[in-house]
Protein backbone atom coordinates (compact mmCIF):
# COMPACT_ATOMS: atom_id res chain seq x y z
CA UNK A 1 0.00 0.00 0.00
CA UNK A 2 1.57 3.23 -0.89
CA UNK A 3 2.64 5.61 2.00
CA UNK A 4 0.32 8.72 1.73
CA UNK A 5 2.14 12.02 2.34
CA UNK A 6 0.92 14.21 5.44
CA UNK A 7 -0.90 16.62 3.24
CA UNK A 8 -3.26 14.54 2.21
CA UNK A 9 -3.97 12.85 5.88
CA UNK A 10 -6.23 15.37 7.22
CA UNK A 11 -7.15 15.26 10.88
CA UNK A 12 -10.76 13.69 9.11
CA UNK A 13 -8.87 11.31 8.04
CA UNK A 14 -8.92 9.59 11.33
CA UNK A 15 -12.30 8.95 10.68
CA UNK A 16 -11.77 6.79 7.92
CA UNK A 17 -10.04 3.42 9.40
CA UNK A 18 -11.86 0.20 8.71
CA UNK A 19 -14.72 -0.11 11.03
CA UNK A 20 -14.47 -3.93 10.51
CA UNK A 21 -11.06 -4.01 11.80
CA UNK A 22 -11.70 -5.35 15.95
CA UNK A 23 -9.39 -3.56 17.65
CA UNK A 24 -8.12 -6.11 20.26
CA UNK A 25 -7.34 -8.63 17.66
CA UNK A 26 -5.65 -7.41 14.34
CA UNK A 27 -3.32 -9.03 11.80
CA UNK A 28 0.23 -7.24 11.59
CA UNK A 29 -0.94 -5.97 8.56
CA UNK A 30 -3.75 -4.19 9.79
CA UNK A 31 -1.63 -2.88 12.63
CA UNK A 32 0.72 -1.26 10.09
CA UNK A 33 -2.38 0.48 8.23
CA UNK A 34 -3.30 2.04 11.67
CA UNK A 35 0.85 3.04 12.02
CA UNK A 36 0.44 4.22 8.75
CA UNK A 37 -2.52 6.37 8.95
CA UNK A 38 -1.93 8.01 12.30
CA UNK A 39 2.06 8.21 12.02
CA UNK A 40 2.15 11.63 10.85
CA UNK A 41 0.29 13.02 13.59
CA UNK A 42 1.77 11.60 15.80
CA UNK A 43 5.13 12.65 14.43
CA UNK A 44 4.73 15.93 14.20
CA UNK A 45 2.95 16.78 17.12
CA UNK A 46 6.94 15.48 19.06
CA UNK A 47 8.58 17.41 16.27
CA UNK A 48 6.92 20.23 17.34
CA UNK A 49 7.04 20.04 21.15
CA UNK A 50 10.50 18.91 20.71
CA UNK A 51 12.49 20.42 17.58
CA UNK A 52 14.28 17.19 17.13
CA UNK A 53 13.93 14.78 14.08
CA UNK A 54 15.20 11.67 15.90
CA UNK A 55 13.50 12.22 19.41
CA UNK A 56 10.51 12.81 17.73
CA UNK A 57 10.61 9.58 15.79
CA UNK A 58 12.03 7.58 18.80
CA UNK A 59 9.32 9.16 20.73
CA UNK A 60 6.64 8.55 18.33
CA UNK A 61 8.01 5.11 17.52
CA UNK A 62 7.58 4.56 21.75
CA UNK A 63 4.24 5.77 21.32
CA UNK A 64 3.09 2.90 18.56
CA UNK A 65 4.31 0.24 20.61
CA UNK A 66 2.40 1.48 23.45
CA UNK A 67 -0.02 1.39 21.68
CA UNK A 68 -0.22 -2.31 20.45
CA UNK A 69 0.14 -3.47 23.78
CA UNK A 70 -2.88 -1.54 25.30
CA UNK A 71 -4.92 -2.46 21.24
CA UNK A 72 -7.25 -4.68 23.64
CA UNK A 73 -8.59 -1.77 25.71
CA UNK A 74 -9.26 0.30 22.65
CA UNK A 75 -13.51 1.23 21.66
CA UNK A 76 -13.75 3.33 18.69
CA UNK A 77 -11.73 4.91 16.30
CA UNK A 78 -12.15 8.06 18.19
CA UNK A 79 -11.02 6.61 21.30
CA UNK A 80 -8.04 5.87 19.67
CA UNK A 81 -7.37 8.81 18.14
CA UNK A 82 -7.79 10.28 21.19
CA UNK A 83 -5.71 8.24 23.42
CA UNK A 84 -2.86 9.03 20.86
CA UNK A 85 -2.80 12.15 21.40
CA UNK A 86 -3.38 11.95 24.63
CA UNK A 87 -0.12 9.46 25.45
CA UNK A 88 1.64 11.47 23.12
CA UNK A 89 1.30 14.80 24.47
CA UNK A 90 2.37 13.20 28.11
CA UNK A 91 4.62 11.40 26.67
CA UNK A 92 6.56 14.75 25.21
CA UNK A 93 6.09 16.40 28.53
CA UNK A 94 7.81 13.29 30.39
CA UNK A 95 10.91 13.52 27.53
CA UNK A 96 11.52 17.30 27.85
CA UNK A 97 11.87 16.65 32.03
CA UNK A 98 13.80 13.77 31.30
CA UNK A 99 16.31 14.67 28.97
CA UNK A 100 16.12 19.00 29.85
CA UNK A 101 16.58 19.85 26.28
CA UNK A 102 17.97 23.29 25.37
CA UNK A 103 15.27 25.72 25.11
CA UNK A 104 15.34 27.91 21.34
CA UNK A 105 16.15 31.66 22.87
CA UNK A 106 14.28 34.45 21.13
CA UNK A 107 17.74 36.54 21.28
CA UNK A 108 19.37 33.97 19.53
CA UNK A 109 16.63 33.34 16.43
CA UNK A 110 17.82 34.82 13.26
CA UNK A 111 16.16 38.00 11.66
CA UNK A 112 14.59 37.04 8.67
CA UNK A 113 16.05 38.15 5.28
CA UNK A 114 12.69 40.02 4.29
CA UNK A 115 9.21 41.00 4.91
CA UNK A 116 7.27 38.25 5.05
CA UNK A 117 3.68 37.18 4.67
CA UNK A 118 1.42 34.38 5.87
CA UNK A 119 3.01 31.66 4.17
CA UNK A 120 6.58 33.18 4.39
CA UNK A 121 8.87 30.41 5.03
CA UNK A 122 10.48 32.69 7.45
CA UNK A 123 7.82 33.51 9.50
CA UNK A 124 6.76 29.93 9.76
CA UNK A 125 10.00 29.76 11.10
CA UNK A 126 9.86 32.36 13.31
CA UNK A 127 6.77 31.27 14.38
CA UNK A 128 7.66 27.24 15.44
CA UNK A 129 10.55 28.90 17.01
CA UNK A 130 8.56 31.26 19.48
CA UNK A 131 6.03 28.31 20.08
CA UNK A 132 9.06 25.84 20.72
CA UNK A 133 9.48 28.91 23.64
CA UNK A 134 6.45 28.80 25.10
CA UNK A 135 6.44 26.60 28.24
CA UNK A 136 5.51 22.63 27.79
CA UNK A 137 1.95 23.06 28.81
CA UNK A 138 1.21 26.25 26.53
CA UNK A 139 2.86 24.70 24.07
CA UNK A 140 1.19 21.94 23.78
CA UNK A 141 -1.85 23.48 23.93
CA UNK A 142 -1.32 25.60 20.61
CA UNK A 143 -0.01 22.40 19.22
CA UNK A 144 -2.89 20.39 19.67
CA UNK A 145 -4.76 23.69 18.38
CA UNK A 146 -2.97 24.50 15.37
CA UNK A 147 -1.53 21.18 14.09
CA UNK A 148 -4.28 19.13 15.34
CA UNK A 149 -7.56 21.99 14.61
CA UNK A 150 -8.76 20.48 18.13
CA UNK A 151 -11.38 22.99 19.98
CA UNK A 152 -10.32 23.53 23.59
CA UNK A 153 -12.66 21.56 24.90
CA UNK A 154 -10.95 18.43 23.65
CA UNK A 155 -7.45 20.18 24.57
CA UNK A 156 -8.47 20.23 27.88
CA UNK A 157 -9.59 16.63 27.63
CA UNK A 158 -6.82 15.30 26.54
CA UNK A 159 -4.49 17.35 28.25
CA UNK A 160 -6.33 16.71 31.62
CA UNK A 161 -6.77 20.72 32.31
CA UNK A 162 -9.79 22.83 32.77
CA UNK A 163 -11.27 24.51 29.98
CA UNK A 164 -10.89 27.88 31.08
CA UNK A 165 -6.82 27.43 31.50
CA UNK A 166 -6.79 26.08 28.06
CA UNK A 167 -8.73 29.27 27.02
CA UNK A 168 -6.32 31.30 29.28
CA UNK A 169 -3.01 29.68 27.55
CA UNK A 170 -4.09 30.21 23.88
CA UNK A 171 -4.91 33.60 24.47
CA UNK A 172 -1.76 34.29 26.44
CA UNK A 173 0.35 32.09 23.65
CA UNK A 174 -1.78 34.38 21.13
CA UNK A 175 -1.14 37.81 22.22
CA UNK A 176 3.00 36.66 23.14
CA UNK A 177 3.41 35.42 19.55
CA UNK A 178 1.73 38.59 17.88
CA UNK A 179 4.39 40.55 19.98
CA UNK A 180 7.25 38.88 19.20
CA UNK A 181 6.01 38.98 15.30
CA UNK A 182 5.31 42.29 15.14
CA UNK A 183 8.46 43.25 16.82
CA UNK A 184 10.91 41.44 14.71
CA UNK A 185 9.10 41.17 11.56
CA UNK A 186 6.80 44.31 11.10
CA UNK A 187 2.46 45.03 11.51
CA UNK A 188 2.65 44.66 7.70
CA UNK A 189 2.82 40.62 7.88
CA UNK A 190 0.11 39.80 9.68
CA UNK B 1 -6.54 46.31 8.91
CA UNK B 2 -9.33 45.08 12.16
CA UNK B 3 -8.07 43.04 15.19
CA UNK B 4 -10.17 40.45 13.85
CA UNK B 5 -7.89 40.16 10.84
CA UNK B 6 -5.23 40.28 12.65
CA UNK B 7 -6.18 37.86 14.54
CA UNK B 8 -7.29 35.28 11.95
CA UNK B 9 -3.98 36.01 9.78
CA UNK B 10 -2.00 35.20 12.89
CA UNK B 11 -3.92 32.02 13.74
CA UNK B 12 -3.83 31.39 9.64
CA UNK B 13 0.16 31.27 9.84
CA UNK B 14 0.03 29.59 12.72
CA UNK B 15 -1.59 26.42 11.37
CA UNK B 16 0.70 26.56 8.19
CA UNK B 17 3.88 26.99 10.66
CA UNK B 18 2.70 23.99 12.40
CA UNK B 19 1.47 21.99 9.68
CA UNK B 20 1.67 18.16 10.09
CA UNK B 21 5.42 16.89 8.63
CA UNK B 22 5.31 13.44 6.90
CA UNK B 23 6.98 10.94 9.22
CA UNK B 24 10.34 9.23 8.13
CA UNK B 25 9.90 7.22 5.03
CA UNK B 26 10.72 3.41 6.40
CA UNK B 27 8.59 4.61 10.05
CA UNK B 28 6.38 1.83 10.00
CA UNK B 29 8.51 -0.53 8.93
CA UNK B 30 10.71 0.24 12.47
CA UNK B 31 7.69 0.79 14.30
CA UNK B 32 6.71 -2.81 13.42
CA UNK B 33 10.18 -4.17 13.67
CA UNK B 34 10.16 -3.37 17.75
CA UNK B 35 6.31 -5.23 17.54
CA UNK B 36 7.86 -7.81 16.89
CA UNK B 37 10.93 -7.97 18.79
CA UNK B 38 8.78 -6.77 21.52
CA UNK B 39 7.03 -9.88 21.16
CA UNK B 40 9.83 -12.65 21.11
CA UNK B 41 11.58 -10.60 24.08
CA UNK B 42 8.75 -10.83 26.04
CA UNK B 43 8.01 -14.36 24.86
CA UNK B 44 11.39 -14.95 26.08
CA UNK B 45 11.13 -13.09 29.13
CA UNK B 46 11.61 -15.66 32.79
CA UNK B 47 8.19 -14.75 33.81
CA UNK B 48 6.97 -16.21 31.02
CA UNK B 49 8.92 -18.76 30.64
CA UNK B 50 8.14 -19.68 34.39
CA UNK B 51 4.60 -19.89 33.86
CA UNK B 52 5.01 -21.73 30.38
CA UNK B 53 6.61 -24.49 32.47
CA UNK B 54 4.79 -24.80 35.57
CA UNK B 55 2.90 -27.87 35.82
CA UNK B 56 -0.40 -25.80 35.94
CA UNK B 57 -0.02 -24.55 32.76
CA UNK B 58 -0.11 -28.23 31.18
CA UNK B 59 -3.82 -29.56 30.94
CA UNK B 60 -5.34 -32.12 32.66
CA UNK B 61 -7.70 -34.25 31.57
CA UNK B 62 -10.52 -35.67 34.56
CA UNK B 63 -9.00 -36.27 38.33
CA UNK B 64 -9.98 -38.41 41.09
CA UNK B 65 -10.46 -41.88 40.72
CA UNK B 66 -10.86 -42.07 36.86
CA UNK B 67 -7.83 -42.34 34.84
CA UNK B 68 -5.57 -39.13 35.28
CA UNK B 69 -4.82 -38.00 31.40
CA UNK B 70 -1.69 -35.96 30.97
CA UNK B 71 -1.76 -34.10 28.11
CA UNK B 72 1.88 -34.26 26.85
CA UNK B 73 1.51 -31.75 24.00
CA UNK B 74 3.21 -28.23 25.21
CA UNK B 75 0.65 -25.77 25.59
CA UNK B 76 2.60 -23.62 23.03
CA UNK B 77 1.51 -25.90 20.39
CA UNK B 78 -1.67 -24.48 21.15
CA UNK B 79 -0.63 -20.99 20.46
CA UNK B 80 -0.80 -18.63 17.32
CA UNK B 81 1.99 -19.32 14.87
CA UNK B 82 3.76 -15.59 15.76
CA UNK B 83 3.93 -16.64 19.36
CA UNK B 84 5.37 -20.17 18.27
CA UNK B 85 7.83 -18.58 16.10
CA UNK B 86 8.82 -16.47 19.22
CA UNK B 87 9.37 -19.46 21.17
CA UNK B 88 11.33 -20.86 18.69
CA UNK B 89 13.56 -18.07 18.50
CA UNK B 90 13.51 -18.01 22.64
CA UNK B 91 14.71 -21.77 22.42
CA UNK B 92 17.77 -21.25 20.01
CA UNK B 93 18.32 -18.05 22.47
CA UNK B 94 18.77 -20.51 25.71
CA UNK B 95 20.29 -23.09 23.12
CA UNK B 96 23.46 -20.64 22.77
CA UNK B 97 23.24 -19.15 26.05
CA UNK B 98 23.79 -23.11 27.63
CA UNK B 99 26.27 -23.42 24.77
CA UNK B 100 28.26 -19.90 25.80
CA UNK B 101 27.88 -21.59 29.51
CA UNK B 102 29.31 -24.78 28.81
CA UNK B 103 32.30 -22.99 26.78
CA UNK B 104 32.93 -20.62 30.20
CA UNK B 105 32.92 -23.65 32.40
CA UNK B 106 35.36 -25.62 30.36
CA UNK B 107 37.51 -22.49 29.82
CA UNK B 108 37.30 -21.55 33.56
CA UNK B 109 38.95 -25.14 34.71
CA UNK B 110 41.65 -25.03 31.70
CA UNK B 111 42.30 -21.90 33.52
CA UNK B 112 42.47 -23.53 37.12
CA UNK B 113 44.56 -26.38 36.04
Amino acid sequence: MAQRTAAEQSPDDFEKVSENVPLNDISAADFAEIVRRHQSAVFSIALHFLADRSAAEELAQDVFLQLHANLATMKSEDHMKFWLRKVTAHRCIDYKRRRKLPQVSLDDAPEPAAPAHSTDPFLARRLRQYVGSLPEKPRLVMILRYQEDMPAEDIAEVLTMPLATVKSHLQRSLAMLREKVTRAIGEVSL
Amino acid sequence: MTDMNKQNRLEDALKHALHRQDAPEDFTQRVMARVTAQGIASAASPRFLANRLHPAAYPLGRSGRGRRRHDFRSPLLHRAPRTRSGEAAKQRLMLALRVAGSKLQLAKAKSTR
